[in-house]
């Protein structure tokens, strides 16, 4: 009995389909991966610690410091290395070689004369135009603006996607247990969300800088996630209310379904569809809270490279243009990107649009 | 096989603040009837008059208030969540809407599955054997398994319906309206795939409709709802021959026939049917009786026998 099988499309496949039809979108999706490329490569891309090297007859990986300063193996602090790798590695060992990232100079500091051979410095002032060697000007330290926009990439992402999957996780868990649940349970959770609500989260992220010694880049995230999920769990709430009624779920019942089941197989992957959307402009406004506070010089990423601290350093050094323009643009572009992500899925995932056919 | 008493379904509504009762719907209110194995009982009224709120309330999909549902003699609304598991497979739903109570987001394999999943019932191998079984029983071919609801036919989707409340052989169904969202001309095969299975399988069904001629077709026995109660009861033959209720002779005259001999006086009724909030006390279709009188008024209609297997709730059911 050999039928032919028609493997038909589920639900993402068709979502999928009908994002695609939509040019911008697309291209939106294409930055995005680009930016995620990018954060994920940064320290190959440019950088000054050698991406691989042997040193004194073993195998390091210096670049990963650009990720964390304790992956930076201890060695090279211990010789007193980990700056101008090029010239000191020779000097403590004739026989070691490196290989460097793509384009040498640095988002952390500045590059000057002599480090490598051949390579003249950053220049420094107001005198760092776009130029061959700094395609985006440098600041008015001598830091290379490309370097740092490409190494703040990662503090943009970052903060993005783990304050919007924080977000999620928190307003999908509540509200799922208020709509399901229903009764007090409802009235305590649907309490707490309006009570969040109310909370605006600049000025919980100004008082928590405040009052903690040594503010990092996860506290910015946690408190853009921790008050950032109601939104998301009213939305979840009303799913499960709607959907905890409908004939399928009555369905399973009369088959004797679980509750368990009936959430996590029959409630949930139909009540996911209408927050894609809101986690994806989620993600455009966290990076947009995160440059916002670099900018003011508050963020906890003041020390970091990020986008939002060349922004700030424009608006002390109103004449050097490059300084507001690339970092300007390249925020523009990436929260334009997000929302018209956003927007393509919510119309792909639209059931006015989508029909029954 | 199945017997129901003094079953009572109300809804209770809440208002303000504190969420305190306020009135009931009283959308089952006193129904009791009785269905042999292998028979089939069609429950006919208009829209709103708790047919399909009877057939869920059987199945517990939605809590009785009060009352008894006996299935082979034990009491299946006082009954422990472990203990109605199984006895989930003997009794099954069919629902008006087929496309409404499938999930989206599954294969019709796992559709109908997923009861055999939820029972602990056979291997995967096994499953998959009885799953494809079931789906040629209901006429559709293996190529559907791996597609979605949204890819069938009305028609379609409601074999598949009937093919997951089968897959776990139950004895007794509850039929909520299975054609009524159909096309007329699915509406046949549909009803024909309903009686062979019957025959087939020794189904006992509940069939909730409101489309008369379909009940008549398809039941051994009728009975009448109107406002949350039965007010007549009795053989098919005999109900269609012999209406005693007003107002099933009011719904009977409705029927369009082409039959000239079996053509009568339209008995039009005025008025809408009173809310079951608040119902008329003692008879409950009064006011809009063409044959109320005082008493109607005043004291609650006995439930006259008219003959044998025939009730009916009526002063005047004997006139």
């Amino acid at each position: 009995m050999e039928t032919e099988e028609i493997r038909s499309r589920g639900y993402w496949a068709e979502t999928w389909l009908r994002f695609r039809r939509r040019k911008l979108a697309m291209l939106a999706l294409g930055y995005v991966l680009f930016m995620g490329l990018v954060a994920l490569f940064s320290p190959a891309i440019v950088g000054t610690k050698p991406v691989v090297c042997q040193y004194k007859g073993k195998i390091y990986f210096p670049c990963m410091g650009y990720f964390n300063a304790r992956w930076e193996n201890a060695i090279f602090f211990q010789d007193g290395i980990a700056q101008r790798y090029p010239v000191q590695l020779k000097e403590k060992d004739p026989e070691s070689w490196a290989i460097y990232p793509l384009w040498y100079n640095d988002a952390m500091r500045r590059v000057v004369d002599d480090e490598m051979p051949g390579r003249p410095g950053n220049p420094s002032g107001d005198l760092g135009k776009p130029s061959w060697m700094n395609p985006f000007g440098t600041t008015f330290y001598g830091y290379d603006v490309a370097a740092i926009m490409i190494h703040g990439t990662r503090i943009a992402l970052l903060v993005g996607f783990v304050s919007t999957g924080i977000t999620a996780v928190i307003g999908i868990v509540l509200g799922a247990i208020a709509g399901y649940f229903g009764g007090w349970v409802d009235m305590l959770l649907s309490r707490l969300i309006e009570l969040v609500m109310c909370i605006p989260t600049l000025v919980l992220i100004l008082a928590f800088i405040a009052i903690v010694e040594r503010p990092q880049i996860w506290h910015t995230m946690a408190i853009i996630g921790i008050t950032g999920w109601p939104g998301i769990a009213r939305l979840i709430r009303g799913e499960f209310i709607k959907l905890k009624q409908s004939e399928y779920v009555t369905a399973a019942r009369a088959l004797g379904t679980g509750q368990f089941r009936i959430i996590f197989r029959h409630i949930l992957p139909n009540a996911l569809s209408p927050v894609v959307v809101p986690i994806s402009f989620g993600i455009a406004v966290a990076i947009l809270i995160e440059t916002g506070l670099s900018f003011l010089g508050i963020g906890a990423s003041v020390s970091s490279a990020s986008w939002g601290r060349v922004l700030s350093e424009g608006r002390a050094n109103l004449s050097m243009w490059w300084l507001t323009f690339f970092p300007g643009l390249t925020i523009f572009l990436t929260v334009l990107a997000y929302n018209l992500i956003g927007e393509a899925l919510q119309e792909a995932t639209d059931p006015r649009l989508r029909g029954r056919e | 096989m199945l017997q129901v008493k003094n079953l009572k379904t109300w809804f209770p509504i809440r208002r303000g603040l504190f969420q305190h009762t306020v009135g009931h719907v009283q959308a089952v209110d006193d129904v009791s009837f009785a269905l042999r194995a292998g028979e089939t009982l069609g429950l006919v009224g208009e829209s709103g008059c708790g047919k399909t709120t009877t057939g869920r309330s059987l199945l517990r999909l939605i809590p009785a208030t009060s009352g008894e549902v006996l299935f082979d003699g034990k009491d299946v609304l006082q009954m422990p969540e472990s203990e109605m598991k199984p006895l989930r497979r003997d009794m099954q739903i069919v629902f008006q809407d087929p496309y409404g109570s499938m999930n989206p987001r599954m294969t019709i394999r796992s559709i109908v599955e997923e009861g055999l999943i939820v029972q602990r019932i056979g291997t995967p191998r096994e499953r998959e054997a009885r799953v494809r079984e079931v789906i040629h029983k209901v006429g559709l071919e293996d190529s559907c398994l791996n597609r979605y609801p949204h890819e069938f036919s009305g028609g379609q989707r409601q074999r598949i319906c009937i093919a997951r409340a089968l897959v776990l052989q139950p004895r007794f169904m509850v039929l909520d309206e299975p054609i009524s969202a159909l096309d007329v001309s699915i509406q046949s095969q549909i009803i024909n795939l309903l009686v062979a299975l019957r025959e087939e399988m020794g189904l006992t069904y509940l069939f909730i409709s409101h489309d008369l001629s379909v009940v008549e077709y398809l039941s051994d026995r009728v009975a009448v709802m109107y406002l949350g109660q039965i007010i007549e009861t009795a053989s098919s033959e005999e109900l269609y021959a012999n209406p005693r209720h007003p107002y099933t002779q009011a719904l009977l005259s409705s029927i369009p026939t082409m039959d000239e001999t079996r053509r009568q006086k339209r008995i039009i009724l005025h008025g809408d049917v009173p809310s079951p909030v608040n119902p008329p006390p003692h008879c409950r279709f009064c006011p809009r009786c063409p044959k109320a009188q005082e008493i109607c008024r005043r004291e609650t209609p006995p439930v006259v026998q008219i003959s044998d297997g025939h009730t009916a709730k009526c002063h005047f059911a004997n006139q």
